[in-house]
């Protein structure tokens, strides 16, 4: 079966796109201060369970959190996202739209795809690290780990599947403010896709690209796409942007999540373009160049969906001990400690699976594909049952648009849909059991 | 796993490949089967697959050999890793 690579059709949301949004987090309860973001950095998580609990609460409190991955650069990276968001995730979620320049900025500072080798200009996070950056940037704003998602997924696949001197020119670009997005889902191809209609068809030395993607993360933003398609009897990938002639990009009108996330229609009629915009690795099945693109959103999203705990631990804490009923704090209340009970757990166990995996992925061993797969499947669930029982918890406080828990619940709904749905992960999930334990 | 140290041979790059998969198709695979065809490999597990063979030999399969046909059997993911690290016999 396919790849799941994007989720439904209908509502299929690329994928790579929209993603979630982190509860802000920042806002409300602290004023995003300057370094990291306020109470998001991970626990680490080591073997201190109480202490992590005991952090957790801090944070909450005095907003200090400390990024979780070492080295100054990373802390400064973390800062510098928290500081560029601000208190400002609400109200791009509400407007739809990220300032074009703060996208820049991001983009110029490598934040958007951290991993990029330093050799093409880029930070050369490791996926440990990298994941780290994730979830505070999914803490404070899901829209814009979204395009952390697409810019890095399509960083990914420039570095795996280009060659030496398209490596050197896409990903110098990347790195350097442009912004990418990545484009997979068809009316007619979602978790299917085999139904994926867009050829890529070489002429001379051009190439024509002709399709219709939807839901396509950051294609509104985006400078280039990396766009999936048929070559031949096979598949293969081409870099396509957006200003050349015979692109259209159109805006999904008010999506459900992650609604700053620049999710937009792109039309591709007959683009043509120089032949060395085709990606060099383009003999594989289209399955497997979907899966390979995909196991890297899906550790983003399970990173960013840690981020969304995060975020909604931060904000029902801190509801918790102040909101007084029945003459004493909520957290006094047993069914509401329930509640923050099971966040606390889900976010443990998100961290450790999504920390598994990158590990995984920096030792380059193979079980990383499916630890990615599960690490987004349970994230995922974790993230959608904790920002509703975050919004609970919150009650009248949190349920109004705009509020992060409330942006939370909206973006947690999305992480199961992209980057391969709930049902398909499970089908791949089920595989794998079968394949390791029968 | 296997012999990242020395020169892979023949041999004992087709043994791990065959190891590995027995591993995960619970049953023994002969050199010339053709997996795909074969139904054996999800598109998952073919990128294990991919990510297995650079991570056991310690090549890097770059742009123009990521090609269904140099995984289709264990003989050609054996000539590939050969090719690859410029085993003597490849």
């Amino acid at each position: 079966m396919p790849d799941q690579a994007t989720a439904d059709p209908a509502a299929a949301p690329e994928n790579t796109g929209p993603e979630n949004t982190a509860p802000e987090n920042t806002a409300p309860e602290n004023p995003a201060p300057g370094n990291s973001a306020p109470g998001f950095a991970a626990p680490d998580f080591a073997d201190q369970e109480i202490a992590a609990v005991e952090i957790v609460g801090v944070r909450t409190v005095d907003l200090a959190p400390e990024p979780a991955w070492p080295g100054a650069d990373a802390a400064d990276l973390a800062g510098l996202v928290t500081e560029l968001i601000g208190d400002q995730a609400g109200a791009w979620d509400l407007d739809g739209h990220i300032p074009r320049e703060i996208v820049r900025e991001l983009g110029r500072a490598g934040v958007l795809c951290a991993q990029a080798p330093a050799a093409h200009g880029g930070l050369g996070l490791s996926n440990v690290d990298a994941g780290e950056l994730t979830a505070h940037v999914g803490a404070l704003c899901s829209s814009t780990r979204s395009l952390m998602t697409s810019q890095g997924m399509a960083a990914w696949t420039v570095e795996r599947f280009g060659d030496d001197a398209q490596r050197a020119e896409y990903l110098g670009r990347l790195t350097a403010g442009e912004t990418a997005g990545v484009a997979f889902s068809e009316p007619g191809a979602g978790s299917d896709l085999s139904g994926m209609a867009t050829r890529i068809e070489t002429e001379g030395d051009s190439v024509v690209v002709t399709g219709q993607k939807v839901w396509v993360t950051g294609a509104a933003y985006a400078d280039l796409l990396v766009v999936f398609g048929r070559v031949g009897e096979g598949a293969g990938a081409v870099l396509v942007p957006t200003d050349a002639p015979g692109v259209t990009v159109t805006r999904v009108p008010d999506p459900l999540g992650c609604r700053a996330a620049g999710h937009a229609d792109v039309l591709l009629d007959g683009v043509r373009l120089p032949a060395d915009h085709v990606l060099a690795g383009a003999g594989l099945p289209l399955e497997w160049l979907v899966t390979s693109a995909l196991t890297y959103g899906r550790l983003s999203v399970a990173w960013g969906c840690v981020g969304i705990l995060r975020g909604c631990l931060a904000e029902t804490t801190r509801h918790a001990r102040t909101r007084q009923q029945f003459g004493r704090p909520l957290a006094d209340h047993q069914l509401v400690a329930r509640h923050l009970a099971e966040l606390h757990v889900a976010e443990r166990a998100a961290t450790a699976l999504c920390a598994e995996a990158a590990r995984g992925r920096d030792a380059g061993g193979p079980e990383h594909v499916s630890a990615a797969v599960t690490a987004k499947h349970f994230a995922a669930g974790a993230a959608v049952r904790g920002a509703a029982s975050a919004v609970q918890v919150l009650a009248s406080a949190g349920a109004r648009d705009g509020h992060p828990v409330a942006r939370a619940h909206r973006d947690a709904k999305l992480m199961e849909i992209i980057e391969g749905s709930t049902e398909i992960g499970q089908l791949l999930l089920a595989d794998h059991a079968l394949a390791v334990w029968s | 796993m296997s012999a990242q140290a020395t020169q892979p041979t023949r041999e004992s790059v087709s043994e791990n490949l065959l190891a590995f998969l027995e591993r995960r198709i619970k049953s023994a695979v002969a050199p010339d089967v053709d997996l795909f065809e074969a139904g054996m490999v999800s598109s998952l597990f073919a990128l294990e697959l991919v990510v297995h063979v650079e991570k056991a030999f310690g090549v890097t399969i770059g742009g123009p050999d990521l090609r269904l046909d140099n995984f289709r059997t264990v003989e050609a993911m054996t000539a590939l890793v050969l090719r690859l690290s410029e085993a003597p016999g490849a």
